[in-house]
């Protein structure tokens, strides 16, 4: 056949990765290359988990010999039960904290006409560049006058109040998506101010609000240097400074149990990741309730 | 159902001023249409009567009380948004029944009202169904059979139909004339195409730049424009805007325009020759000018000579533009007039038709 | 709702909201603002201001200056100049950031980037996947993941064939390079990666028309495009780095010696180790001030781009 005959033969196409595919003779080069890497990244995480099921652990890569879930028992009676509970407490109430608030300031940054508004978002832009390290000596020395040390709700605050600005940002804008055209058929239709909010406000921002809680849930139960310092109360002890003590208490590293604990410590946070990945790339869209 | 007036309402939002000294008067039960191109105001118009936003000078009444902070929610009025403004998270006929169940309206009522209105629009099949998964013209009844439900005391139609393709457009025009024969409450209407506005309306108020151009039935705005905005606006294909000169030669009145002079009775003449200025806009629609002879038809009326320039076969009829004395002129033929691209061709018009508007403020003189 | 009494028409007539519904509006308003700004004032902006006084006295944890202490100029910063271990710990916070930050991460955050252009689905999802739980694992964790890993007869040091040092005694700036740069290649990736998606594929057509070759293209056509990604990603990567703690301490405390002593390491050893809470603060404040300058830095060489988009 002609040459235009072949081409009008192949399949019609204009996927860029098939296109792509077409030309590259390199693949399975490229292929085992990025599956060793992908490897290299496995070791550590392979240990981890191989080290938690085996009672004899030791800082090698052994395959478990025999399986079991002892180093989980043990870890739990030694402590981190209880600092598990410690994290469960202040990455929740740090949560519902920053969420709440972050939510209302939100809603009117994103509703209403304020003075100075523009200069306030810039603030709190800023802020979320302000590190830890720099509020960490001046907010203990506070804590020491208010006599707010070693107690876990105050902790909690000053976590919330580490992921505020942020959230503040993040529900700002979505709210700030949401067409007001909801609300004023709503108003118009004669609903009053609060059946607004809490029958189509609310349930239209539930994702953003879900987001919010999930980023500063994270961010909380993985906090070390705050409850390190803040707290010196050993019934307090979260996760993170559990596991830090384990490591650096006298004697032989309990590697087995060390790693068991690491992984009860870090399941959570890995849930909550791959649930709210989900939500993140389903999109939010208001589907028919606008055009489009 | 009630009257709407809006008295010397200005609306300014810092410097910028969205609506400018309106003062508009809908009758109970009328169906007005208020249109413009974008940025004129009218939405703006349409939301102060809504109650979304206050105007900032003037008073705004419906049915006698004066409503400039009343909240929307307290106006007893009904709205279908451009984008419709269904709330995805109810079904169809939660949606619709919204209004009657904040006002707590006892179910059995609910239920037989909103099938009733579902079967009006042919949607009672949709009823447990989510707006995400009706088309547009779907949704667009949803929306149109809540604002009914309420029964309220005027309709606000922001745009309604602007989402539509054509087809449904048209369609739905029909439907929204035959519904509000059936439930005549007053009833603003917003939209840009001028279109929907001579088909539909009672009355069409005309926006540009935030000011009233003009209130009319259609007819009159079509045939006595207020000024040359009005009559470019109006009317498709537009409005032929012809620059002209009075002059005197001897004695007698005349017209100059397209090199060609027309003579002009003293009637008119009086009324051209109060405008300040020399030139004046003569408006002519393109059904007006005709192909004649070369003689002309009618004596008096002027034979103006020209060459065709491009052609448009639109299938019932024909435009055609010809360049006549320096400018180009459309006019509208019947199909098959045997007319080429170059070829010469003869125009006559008759001045008694035609608008013309004082050239340098626009207004209409005669 | 009354019916008001009829202005007289002609005038320029002004009705003003009910000042009732106003002050409802602004108190409403106000009140929900509130819990916010305190939080925002009490624990971020007050502490800020504090730090910066604190920072210029010889405020201690224990002891006589806990109680009083007073402000005293300049002498926290003339330490800190004369300060070896200041001026080290500097030098180290710039190696961990710019080797495990900006080489390692960045490198290969790009190269898995380019890669997942260009692989079978499966591989791209799975190795993805890995990546990014190294990520999303609390820094503990990796800490002590890493810390294990790397210890005598450790599967570290059997890969570097040295099975009975303890890495972390002898090349301890490299495994804490090592282990940030597994945690944080993650981010790079997917950055990286929508930054690649937004390269017009049209333009890498034309390039290969013209008979550049893969590297040619990716240095000259590619990765200019991606400039203000990069760029962003750095920027992220460095104040990110920069004030890390949890992963080096866990696994050092800074040590052998100062050896990992990076600044916010050496922040808390001075602060809270050796009491010196207003010193530690001057240490901070410096920290602070890299990495704005840093930013400055990063963003001025992001203007170029910016210029051109704005009309």
């Amino acid at each position: 056949m002609s040459a235009d005959q072949a081409v009008a033969a192949l399949p019609e196409t204009t996927d860029p990765v098939v296109v792509r595919r077409r030309r590259s003779a390199a693949r399975p080069v490229l292929n085992v290359l990025m599956l060793v890497i992908g490897l290299v990244f496995l070791l550590p995480l392979l240990w981890l988990i191989l080290a938690s099921f085996n009672p004899r652990a030791g800082d090698s890569l052994a395959l478990p010999h025999p399986f079991s879930i002892l180093n989980y028992h043990l870890a739990f009676h030694a402590g981190a039960g209880a600092a598990i509970g410690n994290s469960l407490y202040l990455a929740g109430v740090s949560t519902v904290i920053a969420t709440a608030v972050s939510t209302m300031a939100g809603f009117m940054l994103a509703r209403r006409r304020i003075r100075f508004k523009g200069a306030f978002l810039v603030l709190i832009l800023f802020l979320t560049g302000i590190p830890v390290t720099l509020l960490l000596i001046p907010t203990y020395q506070i804590f020491v006058s208010l006599a707010w040390l070693n107690s876990r709700f105050y902790t909690s605050i000053v976590l919330a109040s580490m992921s505020v600005p942020f959230s503040i940002w993040l529900l700002k804008n979505f709210i700030g998506q949401v067409p007001r055209e909801f609300e004023e058929a709503a108003a118009i239709e004669g609903a009053g101010e609060i059946s607004i909010l809490f029958r189509i406000v609310i349930p239209l921002i539930i994702p953003g609000i879900l987001v919010s809680a999930i980023l500063t849930f994270i961010n909380s139960w993985g906090a070390f240097l705050i409850p390190l310092v803040l707290d010196a109360n050993p019934a307090d002890t979260p996760g993170a400074v559990g596991i830090y003590q384990f490591m650096s208490a006298n004697g032989q590293v309990q590697f087995g149990q060390l790693a068991a604990y690491s992984v009860l410590f870090s399941v959570p946070v890995i849930i909550l990741y791959l649930i709210s990945s989900r939500w993140l790339s389903g999109g939010f869209s208001f589907a028919g309730g606008v055009k489009g | 159902m009630a009257k709407i007036v809006l008295r010397r309402v200005t609306k300014s939002f810092g410097s910028k001023v969205a609506v400018d000294d309106l003062n508009l008067e809908v009758e109970d039960g009328e169906f007005v249409i208020v249109v413009g191109p974008s940025g004129c105001g009218k939405t703006t118009t349409l939301r102060m009567i809504a109650g979304f936003e206050a105007p900032t000078m003037g008073t705004l009444h419906i049915g006698d009380t004066l409503m400039n902070h009343v909240p929307p929610k307290d106006r007893n009025l009904a709205m279908v948004f451009q984008n419709y403004a269904l709330f995805p998270h109810m079904s169809v006929a939660r949606n619709l029944s919204y209004g009657l169940r904040i006002r707590r309206t006892p179910k059995k009522d609910v239920d037989s009202q909103v099938h009733e209105i579902a079967e009006m629009l042919g949607i009672l099949a949709l009823l447990d169904s989510k707006p995400a998964q009706l088309s547009g013209g779907e949704r667009q009844r949803v929306a149109l059979g809540r604002a009914l439900l309420r029964k309220p005391q005027a309709f606000l139609l922001d745009e309604p139909l602007s989402n539509l393709d054509a087809a449904l457009r048209a369609q739905m025009r029909v439907e929204l004339k035959r519904i509000h024969a059936q439930f005549p409450v007053t009833t603003v209407y917003v939209t840009h195409d001028q279109v929907e506005a001579m088909t539909m309306a009672d009355r069409i108020v005309l926006m540009n730049h935030g000011e009233l151009q003009q209130v009319a039935r259609p007819e009159r705005l079509y045939a006595e424009p207020a000024n040359v905005f009005v009559a470019g606006f109006i009317g498709s294909p537009k409005i032929n805007l012809i620059a002209g000169q009075i002059e005197h030669p001897d004695g007698a009145s005349a017209l100059r325009c397209l090199a060609t002079t027309i003579p002009i009775t003293p009637d008119i003449a009086d009324r051209v020759r109060s405008s300040q200025s020399q030139g004046v806009t003569i408006g002519i629609r393109p059904e007006d000018i005709l192909p004649c002879s070369p003689l002309g038809a009618t004596p008096g009326q002027p034979v103006l000579s020209g060459c065709v320039e491009v052609i448009e076969p639109l299938g019932a009829e024909t435009h055609v533009a010809v360049r006549v004395g320096g400018e180009i002129v459309t006019c509208r033929t019947p199909p098959r007039s045997g007319l080429e691209v170059g070829s010469t061709i003869n125009l006559s018009f008759d001045i008694a038709q035609a608008s013309i508007f004082d050239a340098s403020s626009g207004l209409r003189l005669c | 709702m009354t019916a008001a009494v009829e202005p007289p028409a002609g005038d320029d007539i002004v009705i003003a909201e009910p000042r009732l519904r106003v002050l409802i509006r602004h108190v409403v308003t106000t009140g929900w603002l509130l819990p916010s700004v305190a939080l925002l004032v009490g624990l971020f902006i007050i502490p800020t201001g504090y730090a910066i006084y604190l920072g210029f006295t010889n405020l201690e944890l224990l002891g006589q200056y806990a109680q009083t202490y007073s402000f005293t100029g300049f002498a926290n910063l003339q330490r800190m100049v004369h300060d070896p271990t200041f001026w080290y710990s500097v030098k180290l916070t710039l190696i961990f950031v710019i080797g495990s930050g900006i080489i390692a991460q960045t490198v290969l955050g790009l190269g898995l980037a380019l890669l997942a252009q260009r692989v079978n689905v499966v591989v791209r999802a799975s190795v993805g996947a890995i990546v990014i739980l190294a990520w999303v694992l609390p820094e503990i964790t990796v800490a002590f993941i890493w810390y294990s890993f790397s210890q005598a007869g450790g599967t570290l040091s059997h890969i570097f064939g040295a099975p009975g040092s303890d890495l972390l005694s002898t090349v301890p700036m490299l495994v804490v390079c090592m282990a940030n740069a597994w945690r944080g290649t993650a981010f790079s990736m997917l950055l990286l990666s929508a930054g690649l998606r937004n390269v017009p594929g049209e333009v890498d057509e034309a390039a290969q028309l013209e008979g550049a070759g893969y590297w040619r293209r990716l240095f000259t056509v590619t990765l200019p495009i991606m400039r203000p990604t990069l760029m962003i990603n750095l920027l992220l990567i460095t104040l990110a780095t920069i004030s890390d703690f949890t992963l080096i301490f866990a696994m050092t405390q800074g040590g052998p010696g100062n050896q990992t002593a990076i600044l916010p390491v050496y922040m808390y050893i001075e602060a809270f180790q050796f009491n010196q809470l207003g010193y530690g603060t001057a240490i901070a404040l410096t920290l602070v001030l890299i990495g704005a300058i840093l930013s400055i830095a990063y963003i001025r060489q992001l203007r170029p781009e910016l210029k051109d988009a704005t009309p």
